[in-house]
């Protein structure tokens, strides 16, 4: 009754027998070990499990597994470029735009999907781009800061 | 979640027959924003899942001159929101998936499965009806045509039969002269609505309103229209008074129920001022379109 | 301000490269090989007797490895009281009855989670329903429902607190006037991101292992060791990075022994996580209060004489509620000086989980009702707000009868900053209908001076290890759960130190390699721990300081410093040696034995509350839209004073998250049960802040006083501005509109009937 998934993650193909009812957060998570994902409620309320399909940002772990065959999936642990952090890393650090660290890796994702999209967004759009990741810690505003002044740089370099 | 047998077919007449074979035993997933949920908390166990997400067949925006738009059902809600087609020719549709859920439940979702789900608070409903859209029903045999006010039958539950699936999503081309607008109340953003209200109002000639349809959401066991508001509107010369006046009456109109968030009272209340603010909107929007 | 090289920066936290790739590890991530899933079987009865559990055909399920119940335990009852044997109420699994719904009744371990939950599902547990009580005033009738038998409890109240000072009741009498108001505060939930998880672990050589999301290492080892009957020094537990925890990860619970007794049991691994339904309905909630406040004072604005009564609903077990009622009667004087006050505060069972602490642990009840009520006194007067707070606010030295003694304050400037940036006084009723602006203030704890724990140990206590490459070892026992407290021991230690900040290391969360230490409760890490770590980094400072002044040989007696790798001669910066020289030196000439320094630090003298009080007064700005009764957050000003700031960024980011999280209780956040069922178990039902929803601008202003008993003159930055916000909200829907709902949370729907009522009134 398993079936067979064919699925790139952060660049590497992978092929594993999981039950149809797997969701692709406990792939990441239980599978393949990829515990940057984190999982908090488990039902699309909260964004911790953020991460890329295709380049589109979504819940994990309200996505099944094997919808995501053939597809590419990027997750926070695929994000920076070998020791190089990703420019959005770099700026949670330097704004302090994480306390406990749980939502951060969903955050980060949802912040990268933005400005993939959007690359000069405004603060509402960044608001509403991180409004299904839920934070308990930082109350978001240096998440905001972090997310426009990583756009604002970015722009800059590609000047 | 129970465990299932799972069958991802890749045509449309593959899945109905699928339907057809397995029909009360089985259950159609198609970003499954709400039916994971559903099955996690063991509410459902159906014994085969048929997952639809990656039918190409059904993910499609079309739009001509004289029949309209046509959305396929696994068109995600991002598909739409971004869908120049749609910016240009059904704005409101873009506004209203802008503000759906949060953006990681749009890149996954279609607008099949949400109409599907029949969520009384759900978004898509409320300006599709306010622009008589219909929906086309397939099953093995053929399909048919039912209107989004008749897809409905109760709290989560709709017209689709088991064997049946929703391919497609119509609406009619906008008349000129016509102004949309879909407005929702939520006390915490990023949240479902307590109440959203879509008006379109079409002006004549002079100015005076010749159709207004008033959809509401959140406020009945399904979406429903303020049909005698709608009436009020139609032929008069639209004014701040008569718009008060038609959403206290289109509030009379509403059935809500009370919930952990708001009391029956206080939607009835809410879904006036939001069929107000929505009917002033969409005159700015006709009176725009109009000049 | 001093010159530090360190303090007062806005440093980077030293856990940023593993919190921003995903490196990370929390309890959650934990996965040992063999290792089983275990799972708990709850109570659907809110009060039930047990009859029978039958757990013969879960046994049989294949893949079980065991399942235990209350048979399989010591019986023993446990809490954070083990001081106060008769507030211990708890056991790890429901004994002869259950008392809230979510109870945990037995507990599985199987080879993986499905057949873990089947195995659940087979367990037969005969219930007798007993009548319930899930109102606080309903359960002190005579008659009603009694939740626990025992000597010491009497009409469902657990534990009553008194306490009183002055000649109250002459008091009133000679105020020019008194006002009475009731307000009710509702339970809401910690919703910390990372569930309450464990892993346990129980090896041949008799020894556990436990990785569990803990704010206190130190309370779960040393309970552990009580209700499994080994030795305290077998157990060993570790903190991996923990995800938010707010109050409600500072007991041992249930998931935390069943996971390691079935260990004991299989010889396996065995991880329990909660999922988010467990962890609304099963774990800790901020306590519901019914909250009488009566206020004597003069016409001039002085506020006299107080009266507070309070009836709290503490659900089914004591949990930490003893304390949070003995600070919700303690934070109500705070921060304006009351001269006469009484207070009575009753703790009382419900067939409801647990009410324990929270972010703030009684100061956001007592503080939204002291605030709500002054701003009502001012609004009687005719008086400015702000004027009143300041009229009445505390000072420097400010004593309290027997309680406390407040050091350094900085009250009043922190209301003037606060009143000067949001230009309050051009603002302040000027505003027009639908906008206000409105101020909440505080006083917080800097750590409790509480030991309901019985530890015979320093409250905190510090290791460090100089290496001959002049980096640094800082072991500490103390908590990081995100609030950044390891980076601001690192900080400390450096600071002395005179070394950079990557050559620091903290090792934490460890029992078997660092010293004990009460954990992270009561704002106490930055003061307690800071301290410890300032002393044992100072103990290794007068080393070197010895050794360099014998190298140096000066003809006179100088002081010494350490600073940017350098000793020298204070007053004659150019005349010093190399750190590295010095440390090499002091190693060879202590025959190889490394740098060594130890701190504790217990507050002695301090009142019985705590060594150290913050304050803070904060101003907001909203919009209410009059049809809907929604609130709009415009801005926010804090002006918070933590005595000597250590991280800068680290204080502005609890200042906005302890605001947000505020903003939540006041306004959408509520734990929503009937007949003891929760009915919102869910981060989409359960109405968190999301970022749209923030205020637009958020300022933080810092007022910086020096505290005498703070490690560099610090103290609270944590907890403190979680007080203010509700009461802050309430005062400013009020300048906005009007109306004034002392009934909390404050939704739209009740500020639309409370502008209809005074739209009747009025007239109109």
């Amino acid at each position: 009754m398993k079936k067979i998934l064919n699925v790139t993650i952060n660049g590497t193909p992978y092929e594993i027998a999981i039950k149809p009812k797997t969701t692709l957060v406990e792939v990441l998570r239980n599978e393949l070990n990829l515990t940057g994902t984190k999982r908090s409620c488990n039902a699309g309320g909260c964004s911790s499990c953020s991460v890329l399909v295709d380049g589109k940002v979504v819940n994990s772990c309200s996505v099944l597994a094997l919808q995501v065959d053939g597809k590419e999936v990027t997750t926070i642990e695929g994000i920076a470029d070998g020791a190089k952090l990703h420019p959005l890393q770099q700026a949670f650090l330097e704004h302090g735009a994480y306390q406990c660290g749980y939502c951060t890796p969903g955050m980060i994702i949802a912040g990268k999907a933005l400005l993939d999209e959007n690359p000069n967004p405004t603060k509402q759009e960044v608001k509403e781009a991180i409004a299904g990741n839920l934070c308990r810690c930082t109350g978001y505003v240096r998440i905001v800061d972090a997310i426009l002044a990583t756009a604002k740089k970015l722009q800059e370099e590609a000047k | 979640m129970r465990d299932f047998e799972y069958i991802a077919p890749k045509t449309v007449k593959e899945t109905l027959d699928v339907l057809d074979e397995y029909q009360e035993d089985c259950k159609i997933i198609a970003g499954g924003q709400s039916l994971l949920n559903i099955l996690k908390q063991g509410l459902m166990a159906p014994e085969y899942i048929i997952d639809i997400k990656n039918l190409e067949e059904l993910n499609y925006i079309k739009f001509d001159e004289k029949d309209g738009l046509k959305i396929g059902a696994t068109t995600t809600h991002r598909s739409v929101e971004f869908s120049d087609t749609i910016k240009e020719h059904y704005n409101v549709l873009s506004e209203m998936e802008r503000h759906l859920a949060t953006v990681q439940i749009r890149n996954w979702g279609t607008i099949g499965g949400n109409l599907c789900i029949a969520d009384p608070t759900g978004d898509v409903a409320p300006p599709l009806l306010a622009m008589d859209a219909t929906v086309i029903i397939a099953n093995k045999d053929g399909e048919r045509e039912v209107t989004v006010l008749d897809f409905g039958v109760d709290y989560y539950e709709t017209v689709v039969g088991p064997n049946e699936l929703l391919t497609e999503i119509r609406v009619p081309v906008i008349p000129s002269n016509t102004g949309i607008a879909y407005l929702k109340y939520r006390i915490v953003e990023g949240d479902a609505p307590i109440v959203g209200a879509a008006v379109a109002f079409t002006l004549n000639e002079k100015g005076a309103c010749k159709k207004a349809r008033i959809g509401m959401g959140g406020v009945a066991p399904i979406p429903i229209r303020a049909e005698k508001a709608e009436k009020m509107f139609e032929g008069e010369k639209i004014t701040d008074t008569l718009i008060e006046e038609a959403a206290k009456v289109a509030s009379e109109e509403t059935t809500p129920i009370p919930d952990i968030v708001a009391s029956a009272e206080y939607k009835k209340r809410v879904i006036g001022v939001y069929v107000k603010r929505a009917a002033k909107l969409a005159l700015t929007r006709a009176e725009k379109a109009a000049n | 301000m001093s010159n530090y090289s360190v303090i007062g920066k806005p440093i980077q936290r030293i856990d940023g490269y593993e919190k921003v790739t995903g490196a990370a590890k929390f309890t959650t991530d934990i996965r040992l090989s063999g290792m089983l899933w275990g799972k708990m079987l709850r109570s659907p009865h809110p009060h039930a007797k047990i009859l029978n559990i039958d757990t013969s055909k879960a046994k049989k399920l294949p893949g079980v490895k065991a399942v235990i119940t209350s048979a399989d335990t010591l019986h023993i009852k446990y809490s954070n009281w083990r001081r106060y044997p008769h507030l211990m109420d708890e056991t790890p699994l429901a004994e002869d009855k259950v008392r809230y719904i979510g109870e945990p009744v037995a507990a599985v371990a199987a080879i993986d989670e499905d057949i873990a939950e089947e195995a659940l599902g087979l367990i037969e547990v005969d219930y007798e329903v007993l009548p319930a009580v899930f109102d606080p005033l309903e359960a002190i009738k005579d008659g009603a429902p009694q939740i626990h038998e025992g000597p010491t409890v009497k009409n469902n109240i657990s534990e009553a607190r008194h306490f009183e000072f002055g000649d109250v009741d002459e008091a009133f009498k000679k105020c020019d006037r008194v006002r009475e108001d009731t307000f009710y505060l509702h339970p809401v939930s910690h919703a910390f991101l990372e569930p309450t998880n464990s892993v346990a672990s129980w090896d041949l050589n008799g020894r556990l292992t436990i990785w569990t999301s803990t704010q206190t290492p130190y309370f779960i080892q040393t309970l552990l060791a009580m209700v499994l009957g080994i030795k305290e020094g077998n157990i060993r537990v570790i903190k991996p990075h923990v995800g938010g925890g707010f109050g409600g990860k500072m007991e041992l619970f249930s998931d935390q022994y069943c996971a390691a007794r079935l260990s004991m049991l299989t010889g396996k691994p065995v991880k329990i996580e909660l999922d988010r339904e467990e962890v609304f309905i099963a774990t800790r909630r901020r306590h519901p209060m019914y909250y009488t406040l009566k206020t004597g004072y003069m016409k001039d604005g002085t506020l006299v004489a107080k009266e507070a009564k309070v009836y709290t609903d503490g659900g089914a077990y004591n949990a930490m509620g003893p304390t949070s009622l003995y600070l919700s009667g303690f934070f109500q004087i705070f921060p304006y000086t009351i001269p006469n006050y009484r207070y009575d505060g009753f703790h009382i069972y419900t067939n409801k989980n647990p009410s324990s602490a929270m972010r703030g642990f009684g100061g956001p009840q007592a503080e939204f009702t002291c605030d709500s009520q002054i701003d009502m006194i001012a609004d009687d007067l005719g008086m400015d707000p702000a004027e009143i707070r300041l009229k009445n606010g505390m000072k420097p030295g400010h004593v309290i009868p027997g309680l406390a003694k407040v050091g350094s304050c900085g009250f009043e400037e922190c209301v003037k900053k606060a009143m000067e940036s949001t230009k309050w006084k051009e603002k302040k009723g000027k505003l027009p209908m639908g906008r206000g602006i409105g101020m909440g203030c505080y006083g917080f704890m800097s750590g409790g001076v509480f030991n309901w724990i019985d530890s015979p140990y320093a409250y905190s206590a510090a290791y460090i290890r100089m290496n001959v490459d002049c980096t640094v070892d800082v072991y500490i026992g103390s908590a990081e759960i995100g609030q950044g407290s390891d980076t601001v021991a690192a900080q400390i230690a450096a600071e002395v130190l005179g070394v950079p900040m990557e050559d620091v290391k903290v090792i934490r969360g460890d029992t078997d390699s660092c010293p004990p230490d009460l954990g992270a409760w009561g704002s106490r890490q930055t003061l307690m721990t800071g301290n410890a770590v300032k002393m044992a980094a100072e103990e290794i400072k007068k080393q070197l300081i010895e050794v360099t002044a014998s190298l140096m040989v000066p003809n006179v007696v100088y002081d010494f410093d350490i600073k940017d790798g350098r000793v020298f001669i204070k007053d004659r910066p150019e005349r010093g040696i190399e750190l590295a020289e010095v440390v090499k030196t002091a190693v060879r000439a202590r025959e190889g034995q490394a740098l060594f320094g130890r701190g504790i630090y217990t507050p002695h003298g301090k009142g019985m509350v705590s060594p150290a009080y913050s304050f803070g007064a904060q101003v907001a700005e909203v919009e209410v839209d009059l049809e809907t009764g929604k609130v709009n957050m415009i801005q926010v000003t804090t002006a918070h004073d933590c005595g000597q700031v250590i991280n800068k960024l680290g204080v502005e980011g609890q200042l906005e998250g302890a605001f947000v999280m505020g903003q939540g209780y006041a306004l959408s956040e509520n734990l929503i049960t009937d007949e003891g069922k929760v009915l919102n178990p869910s981060l989409i039902d359960y109405k968190l802040m999301r970022a749209p929803d923030i205020p637009d601008n958020f300022t933080s202003l810092m007022v910086e006083t020096h505290e005498p008993e703070g490690p560099f003159g610090a103290k609270e930055a944590g907890e403190g501005l979680t007080n203010p916000n509700a009461g802050c909200i309430a005062n400013t829907i009020f300048d906005a509109v009007g109306v004034r709902i002392k009934d909390m949370p404050i939704t739209p729907e009740k500020i639309l009937k409370a502008l209809d009522e005074k739209k009747k009134k009025e007239g109109k």
